[in-house]
C-alpha cells in the first residue's frame, strides 16, 4: 500500500515550561525521558514514535518549553526554528499539539494564540485537568474549543487519562487552519490577545477565588523565610551529603567482597602468568575499583531527583538568588551549578534556560568546579588517609564539606571576575523570574528511571573507557619486562616507569613522585581512573573482603617512600593532591559539551587551560607554602 | 464602553502616581493596571497581564506572588515595572 511508504507525519509538542509536555511525550511514545519539576528540563529537541489508533506511524517531536515565540531565549529560538522547519532533518510539522496546564490557562493560552496565528493546524491538549478541578476551577472544554476554533482534548498525562482521545485527534485529515478569532485590524495585537484570553477564561475556566492560599503557600512561608528558609536549606543539603556518604557504605562493601571473591576465584583457578596478572590486576582491579562508587552515584542522583520532583529545587534557586548575585549570577544559575555536583555535563546543558548570554557563558565556565561525582572516588581514597582513620566518620564528612565549599567559593570568585570583565548585559538589568511549582509527592517512577539512566551511563563508561585505560596502563607498567626480581626495579624499567621519570620534575614541586604524576596524567580523560591507576602503579592487590581492597591501596600508598626514604604521602602532599583534583578540568566529555554550548572551541580550550594551570599553581602554592611554614 | 472606561481609569491612575508591585504590602490582593519598563513583554509572557488579579505572598530582594493559581518569584527590578491598584 502506498500509505506505508509515505514518510510518517510529524507532530510537534509545544507548551510552556511545567505544562507537562514531556510527561505527555512519554505517554505518547513510551520512551523514557527526563521530566523535572522545574522550568527548562527539555533543552534539546527530542524525538519519538507513536501510532494513531489506526496504526499509522507518527514522528513526535518534543520542543523545548517556552513562554512565547518571540525567540529571545535559546529555547524559544529552537522551538521557533523547529516550527518553521529550519532545523536540518526535521521537516515542517504537519500538526502542532499545544500542551497547556488547565489550572493556568490565563498564562498558557498566550503561546497557543501565537501558534494559531502562525497558520498551522493545532490541537490543544488541556493537561492537568485534575489539578485544575481540585483547585476549584470550572473548566468548559467545549466552550474553549468553540472560541479558539481548534480541537481541545482534556487530559491528565501523568495518569495516562485522555491519551487515547489525543491519539484519535492526531490523524489525517489534519484539522483545518483557523483564522484567529481575536484579530481585528487597527488595535494592538498584544492587547487583542490579552482581551481575548480574559474573555475566554471568564467563559471556559472560571476561578472561584483567585487569592486562595494553598498548602504549598503555608510550607513556603517557612521554607522561603529569610532565616528559617536558610536553616532548612542547609539542613536539606547537609542531610543529602551525609546520607550519600553513610548509606553508600553498605552496598559498597558488597561490591568489594564480590570483587574480592572473583579475583580469588581466578587466582586459584589459573596458573601464574601474564594473563592472570592482566585479568586480576588490570581488569578486575581497574573496573572493580570504579564500580564500587556506583552506590554513591545512585544515591546522589536519587536525591537530586527527589528535590527536583518534589518542587524544592525551585525554592533552593529562589533562596540562592541573593548569594548568586554576589557572584554576578542570578538564581537561575543555581540549578545548572547544583546539577554539576553530580556531573558537569547535564549542568552545562541546563544553562540554556539562563536569559543573559554572558551569564550563560560564565555559568558554564565555572560549572566544572562544582565537585562532580567523578571526583568522589579520589576524595574517598585520600580523605581517610589524611585523617589516619577508617572510612565513614563525621570528621571525613566535614573535610568533604570543606572540599565542596572550596571548589564552590573559587567558582563564585572566578564567576564574579569574569562577569565583570564581560561587561554588563545590553538592555535590562538583573532579572529574576522563576515559577515555583506546587509541592507534590515525589514521582517515584520518574526518580527511579532517572537514577537508572545515570547509573547505566556510569557503568557503561566504566565498562568501556576505563576498562580500556586500565588494560593500557597495566600493559605500560608491565612491559617491557626486565630481569630484575624486585617489583620496584621491574616498574622502573617499564614504559610507565619511564613516563613517570620524565614528568617527575614537573610534579615534584607539588610534592608528587612520578607514579602519582602518571596517575594524575591518566585521569585527564576521566577522573575516576586515578584510583585504578594508583592501584596498578603501586601494585595493590585485590582484597578478599569488604574494605580490604581500598585499605590495601591505602596501606601501599602510606608505605610508599621517596628513594631517600622519606614518606611519599605526607599530610601536605595529600592536601596538595586534593587541591589538584578540586581544580583540574579532567574530563574530555565536559570540554566537548562546553564547546558546543558556548558555540566556540576557544571558550572550552581557554577553560581547560585556565583550570589546569590554576590547579597546578594552587597545588604549588599549597605545597611550597606549607613547607615554608614547616609542615 | 468597557475599554473606554478602563483607559480612563489607567490615565487617572498614572496621574495619581500608582503603586508598583514591590511597594504593596505582603498579603495584599491587587489588580495589574499597567506594565511599564524594559521587561514588560517578558512579564506579559509569564502572565503578568493587565487586569489580572494577583496576591503578593512575600517581599524581599525577590518577591513571590500568586497569579492565576501559580506562584511566581520575580526580582524587585521586575516588580517595579508592574503598576497595580488595590482590589476593593
Amino acid at each position: 500500500m502506498p500509505a506505508s511508504t509515505d514518510p510518517p507525519a510529524v507532530v510537534a509538542l509545544l507548551g510552556n515550561p511545567n505544562s507537562g509536555k514531556t510527561t505527555l511525550f512519554n505517554a505518547l511514545t513510551g520512551l523514557n525521558r527526563k521530566v523535572g519539576n522545574y522550568s527548562g528540563v527539555t533543552v534539546e529537541v527530542q524525538e519519538g514514535t507513536a501510532f494513531t489508533p489506526h496504526g499509522k506511524k507518527l514522528r513526535i517531536i518534543d520542543l523545548p518549553g517556552c513562554y512565547s515565540l518571540r525567540a529571545d531565549l535559546p529555547d524559544e529560538r529552537v522551538a521557533l526554528d523547529a516550527l518553521h522547519g529550519r532545523i536540518s532533518g526535521l521537516p515542517v510539522p504537519d500538526l502542532i499539539v499545544c500542551v497547556v496546564d488547565a489550572s493556568n490557562l490565563e498564562r498558557h493560552l498566550c503561546l497557543v494564540l501565537e501558534v494559531i496565528e502562525l497558520g498551522m493546524p493545532v490541537v490543544l491538549a488541556l493537561n492537568m485537568v485534575d489539578v485544575a478541578e481540585r483547585s476549584g476551577l470550572r473548566l468548559d472544554p467545549v466552550k474553549l474549543s468553540e472560541e479558539l476554533r481548534v480541537t481541545v482534548v482534556p487530559m491528565q498525562a501523568d495518569a495516562r487519562k485522555g491519551v487515547v482521545e489525543l491519539r484519535q485527534a492526531l490523524r489525517t485529515p489534519w484539522p483545518a487552519v483557523v483564522t484567529p478569532a481575536w484579530r481585528s485590524d487597527g488595535t494592538d495585537l498584544g492587547t487583542e490577545r490579552r482581551e481575548f484570553i480574559q474573555r475566554l477564561c471568564m467563559l471556559a475556566a472560571r476561578r472561584p477565588d483567585a487569592g486562595q492560599l494553598t498548602a504549598s503557600d503555608a510550607i513556603d512561608r517557612w521554607l522561603l523565610h529569610p532565616v528559617w528558609g536558610w536553616v532548612a536549606f542547609i539542613i536539606v543539603m547537609f542531610a543529602v551529603f551525609w546520607s550519600i556518604f553513610s548509606f553508600a557504605g553498605i552496598p559498597m562493601g558488597w561490591i568489594e567482597s564480590l570483587q574480592g571473591l572473583v579475583a580469588e576465584f581466578i587466582r586459584s583457578g589459573m596458573p601464574d602468568g601474564d594473563l592472570r596478572s592482566l585479568i586480576v590486576d588490570g581488569v578486575i582491579g581497574g573496573v572493580g575499583g570504579v564500580l564500587v562508587f556506583l552506590p554513591q552515584i545512585i544515591l546522589l542522583f536519587f536525591f537530586i531527583g527527589l528535590l527536583e520532583s518534589s518542587g524544592y529545587m525551585a525554592r533552593a534557586a529562589f533562596l540562592m538568588d541573593g548569594v548568586m548575585s554576589r557572584a554576578g549570577l542570578s538564581g537561575k544559575a543555581f540549578l545548572p551549578l547544583f546539577s554539576s555536583y553530580a556531573c558537569a555535563i547535564p549542568g552545562v546543558m541546563a544553562t540554556r534556560t539562563i536569559h543573559s548570554a554572558k551569564e550563560r557563558l560564565v555559568t558554564l565556565f565555572v560549572a566544572p568546579w562544582m565537585s562532580c561525582s567523578a571526583r568522589l572516588p579520589v576524595y574517598f581514597l585520600i580523605v581517610p588517609l589524611l585523617l589516619h582513620e577508617r572510612e565513614g566518620t563525621w570528621k571525613q564528612a566535614v573535610v568533604l564539606f570543606v572540599i565542596y565549599a572550596l571548589g564552590t567559593l573559587s567558582a563564585f570568585v572566578v564567576a564574579r571576575v569574569l562577569r565583570g570583565r564581560l561587561g554588563p548585559d545590553s538592555g535590562v538589568g538583573h532579572h529574576f523570574l522563576l515559577e515555583l511549582p506546587p509541592y507534590r509527592a515525589p514521582q517515584w517512577g520518574y526518580i527511579l528511571r532517572h537514577v537508572h539512566e545515570r547509573a547505566r551511563a556510569f557503568v557503561v563508561k566504566a565498562g568501556t573507557l576505563i576498562l580500556g585505560l586500565s588494560i593500557l596502563l597495566w600493559a605500560l607498567s608491565t612491559y617491557p619486562k626486565s630481569a630484575a626480581a624486585a617489583d620496584a626495579d621491574a616498574f622502573a624499567h617499564s614504559a610507565m616507569g619511564r613516563i613517570g621519570a620524565v614528568i617527575e620534575p614537573v610534579v615534584e614541586p607539588l610534592g608528587f613522585d612520578g607514579r602519582t604524576g602518571t596517575a594524575i596524567l591518566t585521569s585527564f580523560a576521566a577522573r575516576e581512573v586515578f584510583n585504578s591507576s594508583l592501584a596498578v602503579l603501586f601494585r595493590a592487590e585485590e582484597g578478599n573482603s569488604e574494605e580490604e581492597t581500598r585499605d590495601t591501596l591505602r596501606e601501599k600508598i602510606s608505605a610508599a617512600t621517596w628513594p631517600d626514604g622519606r614518606p611519599l604521602f605526607t599530610p601536605l602532599t595529600l592536601i596538595s593532591l586534593l587541591v589538584v583534583y578540586i581544580y583540574a578540568l579532567q574530563c574530555l566529555p565536559t570540554s566537548a559539551v562546553v564547546a558546543r554550548e558556548a558555540g566556540s572551541w576557544k571558550w572550552a580550550a581557554g577553560q581547560f587551560a585556565f583550570m589546569s594551570l590554576f590547579a597546578y599553581l594552587a597545588a604549588l602554592v599549597v605545597y611550597q607554602g606549607g613547607r615554608l611554614l614547616g609542615f | 464602553m468597557q475599554p473606554m472606561q478602563s483607559h480612563a481609569q489607567a490615565v487617572d491612575l498614572e496621574l495619581d502616581s500608582a503603586m508598583t508591585l514591590s511597594q504593596v504590602g505582603v498579603g495584599c490582593d491587587v489588580r495589574i493596571r499597567l506594565l511599564q519598563g524594559p521587561s514588560c513583554e517578558r512579564l506579559r509572557d509569564l502572565g503578568f497581564c493587565e487586569e489580572l488579579r494577583i496576591r503578593k505572598l512575600s517581599s524581599g530582594p525577590n518577591l513571590v506572588c500568586a497569579i492565576c493559581g501559580t506562584r511566581m518569584a520575580i526580582s524587585r527590578e521586575l516588580a517595579d515595572q508592574v503598576y497595580v491598584e488595590a482590589v476593593a
